[in-house]
């Protein structure tokens, strides 16, 4: 358990946080011990694969988890306490403290209503402006997100719109009362490259004219190291390595974590000659409802030693602004 | 639209033949020979009324060599997926031709169309969906085998068995679960074992690895190299991943909206492109490469509909070196450099733009 | 960021109460089990209980035991104005009406589902015809289809048969041809057939397998269905004729006297909700566990 101490600009502090939920008969632990610290107007990248909790940790956060989630631990945003709140309580901060975007836009907009109104529903939810009003500052919206002919996309229906229009209306929508924190949850995983290199920069610029902290979560590396300011790493659950993006894609670059190396060495990179074998590692993720005693990647990692699958390591601060949770971390960031 | 070429498919020499590199090799013919491929269907609206017509596939030629891979590079509304559907026949492209083997695909029926195509497999994007849900995982690899009739019971058990050994799946653990007892990536092995059952000379992935995660994207691309390398094989590589394109293939097209922008070995296409949307592409990719550049959106606008692709050049309402010309004149593939063909009216190579160009390479690979 | 402990972590305790994990497991234990347990007690009562154990007759009764309430003796749900014992009117009904809805429920999925399988999987003109040919007989309400086939034919239990197979059979049909389109653009179908394996062969091992599922969750509503129908038949004396019981029939003689004496209608009645509401939650159990959407 890391404590973390808050500084003044921290806008999110999660602590502990955990997630379980009771399926077949048998615990699922989705989210296993997290905590990490988000500072207002800075970029936070989760990274983890499918089944490593990154989504679920957020959705708890915002309260998006289904009723059979049992959660325990602390997310502080601005000094208040999110975990425990009910759903009433929780609505006052969804869309004017924080916000959510998720990965499919055609399935967060409704398909019977214009693009226009949902915006305005937005807005009316949280704040007491006439529909006057309301349109405005939703064509405002669109415009802020880059839409081109806002007046005319409006009134149309989202089947209209392509899949990186729709997701700007969902980031618009989002935005609607200018939220201090804005969760982006795989949003760029279902578009083509070029229009997630447009999607990304957009909400760059957002953070910057709006003084928003911003998380994205991903399987994407390459978005991290793109994009981040701070890197989160998770696995099975829990966070094994946490460092500044520069940190770890910089040149000379540090990963220390195994996990995390092995990621890094499995992405087909343009550099790289093609009919070459990547290096890989066997098996997969442990299955959430029979976690091992010790660390999680040891059955699948070729440095793990008898420690390793003794004692779970624990996620320590081994050098400045740098945490890993690993017994026999990398040499100098090189391959395993 | 109608094809771009109406030169019978035996008379046109496309310009991916007259090649340096394929001359060495004249001796051996392609494998597969596609022709001025086109594919279209109806666009339904909801409620079932007739769109337009969405022309998928807008007159696609390339050549596969034995034992080479040529990856399809292209996002959403490119037409990769139509393309590969169309070599297959499953449907038949509107018009083109597909020489497999020496016979031509297009005009083969029933058994003479099965029998060609034996040598030929497809491997799903969708592991599980490609797997009958209620079958179990023996009975999935040994169908080929029963469906030609090949050997006796018995000995299509213990091939199933190899099989599985080859994909890296214990047959002791594996051959009678079903397939919802398996991880995606076991479940997409399962389906590469039933696809090389019958010792296919080509076999076609569409966006194979795309679902999986990345560890197990890597498992699996390794296993797609050692196949290649144990049983010959060729490959055709759909996938929208320019990297990991670039990874399997030997030769790389570049796909938009149901044209090819560019085709050429993987190295010349990635470090010399000379289509500007090869360009955008690889501007846009995010990469953890040390020293690497920001990936920058450097398109414009909205990728426009297949059912109504802009004039001349399809690529011109996002290209920022588009001209006039670009919307009288359809592009006509030309040979630029060795191997490497490029469809554009003003390609990266023109004088005006060799210096951005080549200094954009050069950042991103320092 | 805080640094701290270099110390080991030891698993994090259960978050989930142990006693909520085994009150799920048996829930859904129970969802399933109580209704296949009611409906196999209805089918022992129907179909062995007379055979095992000497019950009164259910179609004649003697006048001196006329109009007994329930709870009488020797006649625990009471008798009819003429003295026929109502639980054996129950059992012997019951069972008509289940050999009437089993055997038109067969009809239907046989004929009903090579028709609807012909359909979906091979489209084209027998498709075409075939879909307008149930579309006209499924617009008409069930029942007024049922009784203008049993108007043509003189009532009998055989030819009641034929007219509730007039519905099952284009409802089976609409079914099973949808499942199978649904099923036939999944991918594994195209990859049988470009293993080389011929139509007949996925059909049978492909695609019937497949649509198992959902036409055994459906047939099982329909197996509600048919008897609701059929005891309106009765109901309306079209059917089943006196002096052999039926549920429908026993519904229509209690509307005379319903003031005086309502459990001849409450208990035929309430025994129909019983079996049709068995038939759904199981219906409902099954499907959660297959998985059929």
């Amino acid at each position: 358990m890391n404590p973390v101490i808050s500084n003044g600009s921290a806008l999110l502090e999660v602590e502990d946080l955990r997630v379980a939920f009771a399926s077949g008969g048998r615990e699922i632990r989705a989210v296993d011990g997290v905590s990490y610290t988000v500072e207002a107007g800075s970029t936070l990248a989760i990274i983890g694969e499918s089944g490593s909790g990154k989504t679920v940790g957020c959705r708890a956060i915002m309260g998006l988890l289904p009723e059979g989630a049992a959660i325990s631990g602390s997310a502080r945003l601005r000094g208040t306490e999110l975990i425990g709140l009910s759903d009433t309580q929780l609505r006052k901060h969804r869309g004017s403290d924080m916000a959510m975007v998720f990965q499919d836009p055609a399935r967060s907009l409704n398909p019977t209503m214009r693009a226009g109104k949902q915006i305005t529903e937005a807005i009316r939810t949280h704040r007491k402006v006439s529909r006057g009003d309301a349109r405005d500052q939703a064509i405002e919206l669109l415009r802020l997100v880059r839409i081109p002919a806002p007046e005319r996309r409006f009134h149309e229906y989202p089947h209209q719109l392509s899949g990186g229009m729709r997701q700007r209306v969902v980031i618009a929508m989002a935005l609607a009362c200018r939220p201090k924190l804005l969760i982006a949850d795989e949003a760029t995983t279902a578009l083509d490259v070029t229009t997630q290199a447009q999607i990304m920069e957009l909400l760059l610029e957002l953070q910057r004219d709006l003084d928003m902290a911003l998380i994205f979560i991903s399987h994407d590396l390459g978005l991290a190291a793109s994009y981040a300011d701070e890197v989160v790493v998770m696995y099975a659950g829990k966070i094994v390595e946490q460092a500044p993006a520069k940190r770890l894609f910089g040149t000379g670059g540090t990963v220390k974590m195994r996990y995390t190396r092995a990621l890094l060495d499995a992405i087909p990179h343009l550099e790289r000659p093609a009919h070459t074998d990547l290096p890989v590692v066997a098996g997969r993720p442990p299955d959430p409802s029979m976690l091992p005693v010790g660390c999680s990647f040891a059955p699948r990692c070729r440095s793990a030693a008898d420690d390793c699958t003794a004692k779970a390591p624990a996620l320590t601060e081994h050098a400045p602004g740098h945490r890993w949770a690993c017994w026999h971390p990398c040499e100098n960031g090189g391959p395993v | 639209m109608s094809p771009e070429a109406s030169v019978p498919p035996e008379k046109a020499v496309p310009p991916e033949k007259a090649v340096p590199t394929e001359k060495t090799r004249d001796e051996k013919k392609p494998l597969l020979s596609a022709r001025d491929l086109v594919q279209e269907f109806v666009a339904r609206e909801a409620g079932g009324a007739r769109g337009g017509v969405v022309q998928a596939v807008s007159g696609v030629s390339f050549d596969i060599m034995p034992g080479e891979t040529l990856g399809i590079v292209g996002e959403t509304g490119s037409g990769k997926s139509t393309l590969a559907r169309a070599v297959l026949q499953a449907p038949r492209p509107k018009s083109g031709s597909v020489v497999f083997r020496g016979q031509e695909l297009t005009r083969l029926h029933g058994h003479a169309l099965l029998a060609a195509r034996r040598d030929m497999q497809f491997v799903w994007q969708d592991p599980f969906g490609s797997l009958d849900p209620k079958w179990r995982v023996r009975s999935i690899i040994e169908e080929p085998l029963t469906a030609h009739s090949v050997g006796t019971r018995d000995s299509r058990r213990k091939r199933a068995e190899e099989l599985l050994d080859l994909v890296g799946l214990d047959p002791a653990r594996y051959a009678k679960r079903h397939p919802r007892e398996l991880s995606g990536g076991q479940a997409q092995r399962v389906a590469i074992a039933r696809a090389v059952a019958l010792e296919p000379s080509l076999l076609i992935c569409d966006e194979a690895v795309s679902s999986l995660d990345v560890l197990i994207q890597a498992q699996v691309l390794n296993l797609f190299e050692r196949l290649r390398r144990e049983l010959s094989l060729s490959y055709l590589f759909i996938a929208h991943d320019l990297a990991l394109v670039k990874q399997v293939s030997d030769r790389v097209a570049v796909m938009y909206l149901g044209k090819f922008c560019e085709v050429g070995p993987g190295e010349s296409v990635y470090k010399r492109p000379l289509h500007p949307y090869t360009r955008a592409l690889l501007d846009s990719i995010p990469s953890t490469e040390p020293g690497a550049v920001r990936a920058t959106a450097t398109l414009r606008g909205e990728p426009p509909s297949p059912v109504n692709p802009p004039s001349g050049c399809r690529f011109r309402t996002r290209c920022p070196r588009a001209a006039d010309r670009c919307a009288q004149e359809v592009p006509q593939p030309r040979e630029l450099a060795s191997g490497h063909v490029v469809a554009c009216h003003f390609p990266l190579t023109e004088p005006d733009s060799a210096e951005s160009g080549s200094e954009k390479v050069k950042t991103k690979t320092s | 960021m805080a640094t701290l402990t270099a110390g080991a972590q030891q698993p994090l305790p259960s978050l989930v109460s142990a006693g909520r994990l085994r009150s799920q497991r048996i829930a859904r234990a129970l969802r399933l089990w109580v209704p296949a347990g009611l409906l196999i007690l209805m089918a022992f009562f129907c179909f062995v209980w007379p055979y095992v154990y000497s019950i009164p007759p259910g179609d004649s009764g003697s006048i001196l035991a006329a109009g007994l309430p329930p709870f009488s003796p020797g006649h625990w749900l009471g008798t009819d104005p003429n003295g026929v014992d109502i639980s054996s009117m129950l059992i012997y009904g019951g069972q008509v009406s289940l050999e009437i809805s089993l055997a038109v429920t067969a009809i239907g999925m046989l004929i009903g589902g090579v028709l609807g399988i012909a359909a979906g999987y091979f489209s084209g003109w027998a498709d075409a015809v075939l879909s307008r040919v149930f579309d006209v007989l499924i617009a008409f309400p069930a029942l007024v289809l049922v009784l203008a086939v049993a108007e043509v034919l003189h009532p009998s239990e055989l030819h009641l048969i034929w007219a509730l197979s007039a519905f099952s059979i284009p409802a089976f049909a609409r079914v099973t041809r949808g499942t199978t389109l649904t099923v036939r653009t999944l991918p594994f179908i195209t990859a049988a057939r470009l293993t080389g394996t011929s139509n007949w062969k996925i059909i049978f091992k492909h695609v019937l397998p497949n649509i198992i599922p959902g036409i055994v969750t459906f047939s099982l509503l329909g197996i509600g269905i048919i008897v609701i129908l059929e005891g309106a038949v009765d109901f309306l004396g079209l059917g089943i004729q006196i002096p052999q019981p039926s549920l429908g029939e026993m519904i229509a003689k209690g509307q005379t006297v319903l003031t005086a004496q309502p459990e001849y209608i409450l208990i035929p009645s309430i025994v129909l909700l019983i079996f049709v509401m068995a038939l759904n939650l199981l219906g409902d159990a099954l499907r959660e566990r297959w998985g059929v959407r």
